[in-house]
């Protein structure tokens, strides 16, 4: 041996450690390419170059791998409220195959156990439906983007917005959760606009031609190499609990005045309705307040303060003008109250 | 379907008509394998050489050319080129006498000392994935009936 080349049986060890540390490659060569290897050789025979012999060559055909990957977008919960219509959650499709495929979609809800963004699954939710991003602006719009069953001739490598779109049932609590799972599989592309045909992965003795192979990871309802990768999602309910309270207050009676004033008639009586909205749920908005004036007492004009606050149980008589006054019905809508708060309607009335 | 290196068929270059025209018959093979590491049930890794049906994006491959000078006379000056498929990466050779470029065979050197040329007109160390030719260019003659091997690995793109 003239060279100082080495065999490859005395160095395969060596080199496993060197190509072991190569990432794994998204995509990649395109499925059913010939990938050709010629060498050439020139040489010298008495320091004349000879006529070199023919390059050698070898093929062999890229394999079709099937890969993707299904995740939740935004690593937090869907907050919603009861009844609410068209919830939203996202999620991201890549097709990770070295082939254009088409993914069949199915959303469905988990019954149980703990979601993804923690708690527990507690109801399920309805009319789960996959929208894609049409617009591809990562936001869901309603008669922008449009409902799918599956996603159309993905590129290699190519990444498309999902939305699981539902509506939430009245009548939850604040902290009820429901988890979707959303479950993409590989199918056949090259005919657009169809749903291509299932894949089936090259069983048994290999070919020569192009092969089929799985190579998906699990997903969170499904195995791993079954041309599926899916992930979830949740949704949990945050929502405003009110309680009412009244009370009365004698102000001011025509004999003693303000000073230990008596409920005597003629007397000033300041009546405070209060809403409390419980801590840890959403703002109550629009807050509708209607009392019926007793017929014993007459209303003051002008005296109603609505979006005051109160002080343990005490109501600081602190809002401003506003409300109404018909049919001896007092009435005043509380623009907002925030989780943990309360607001309150003021108004006077004299004893008869 | 392993296939092992003494299989090699060695015949078919000798063969060829383009060979037979030649006043010396030095001939060059080439061939490819896919290496797979599979673990068994008490977690000792076994590395097997396949012959390449399956291959997916991301397969290790071994790259073989056999030489053998089977003229009468010593051959000289022997340099084997080896331009690299498109969508392999190479991933080394561990002969130390190799050298390679990365501009299609315009400039050649160990991968260390060539250069890429980024977009904005910078220049970045070669990696061993920019490899675009290997060469082997032997100091000495193949003695007339010599045989042998040269190697590297790749990685499918």
């Amino acid at each position: 041996m003239t060279s100082k080349l080495y065999h490859l049986g005395s160095c395969s060890v060596v080199a496993l450690a060197i190509v072991g540390s190569v990432p794994a490659m998204a995509g990649g060569t395109l499925a059913g390419s010939t990938v050709t290897n010629t060498a050439s050789v020139t040489y010298q025979v008495g320091g004349v170059a000879q006529t070199p012999p023919t390059p050698a060559t070898n093929v062999f055909t890229v394999d079709r791998k099937v890969n993707l990957t299904v995740a939740e977008s935004g690593a937090a919960t869907t907050t919603v409220v009861p009844g609410q219509s068209g919830a939203v959650t996202t999620f991201t499709l890549q097709n990770t195959s070295n082939a254009v495929l088409d993914f069949a979609l199915s959303a469905t809800q988990t019954v149980g156990g703990v979601a993804a963004h923690g708690g527990t699954d507690t109801f399920d939710v309805t009319a789960p439906s996959v929208f894609r991003d049409t617009n591809g602006n990562g936001t869901y719009e309603a008669g922008t983007d449009t409902a799918v069953t599956f996603i159309d001739e993905l590129a290699i490598d190519a990444s498309v917005t999902l939305f699981v779109v539902a509506n939430v049932p009245l009548g939850l609590a604040t902290g009820a959760v429901a988890e979707v799972n959303l479950v993409a599989t590989g199918r056949e592309g090259g005919t657009a606009a169809s749903q291509g045909a299932a894949l089936t992965e090259t069983a048994g003795a290999n070919t020569a031609g192009m092969d089929t192979v799985f190579a998906d990871a699990a997903g969170v309802t499904d195995a791993a190499r079954d041309a599926s990768h899916s992930d979830d999602d949740d949704y949990t309910v945050s929502t405003a609990t009110l309680t009412l309270s009244k009370t009365a207050t004698v102000i001011s009676d025509p004999v003693n005045g303000a000073t230990n004033p008596k409920l005597i008639p003629g007397a000033v009586v300041e009546y405070c309705i209060a809403v409390a909205n419980a801590a840890g749920g959403a703002s109550a908005t629009s807050v509708a307040v209607s009392d019926v004036v007793p017929a014993q007492v007459t209303f003051t004009a002008g005296s109603i303060l609505i979006n005051g606050t109160t002080t343990g149980v005490t109501c600081n008589t602190d809002g401003v003008a506003g409300g109404s006054f018909a049919a001896g019905t007092v009435s005043g809508t509380l623009a907002s109250v925030a989780a943990g708060a309360s607001r309150t309607l003021v108004f006077r009335a004299t004893v008869n | 379907m392993i296939r092992t290196f003494s299989a090699l068929f060695t015949a078919m270059m000798i063969a060829s008509p383009a060979l037979a025209q030649s006043a010396n018959a030095v001939s060059l093979n080439s061939d490819v394998m896919v290496e797979r590491t599979t673990t068994d049930a008490d977690g000792r890794s076994q590395v097997t050489l396949e012959e390449p049906r399956v291959v997916v994006p991301g397969d290790h491959l071994v790259f073989v050319l056999r030489y053998r000078n089977n003229g009468a006379q010593p051959a000289g000056a022997f340099v084997v080129t080896n331009p690299l498929p498109a969508a392999v990466a190479f991933q080394g050779t561990t002969d130390t006498s190799a050298s390679f470029s990365v501009d299609g065979g315009r400039n050649w050197g160990t991968i260390s000392s060539l250069e890429i040329n980024n977009s904005d007109g910078s220049k970045r160390p070669a990696r061993a994935e920019d490899v675009t030719h290997i060469r082997w260019a032997f100091a000495q003659p193949i003695p007339a009936g010599q045989a042998g091997r040269l190697m590297f690995r790749g990685i499918v793109r």
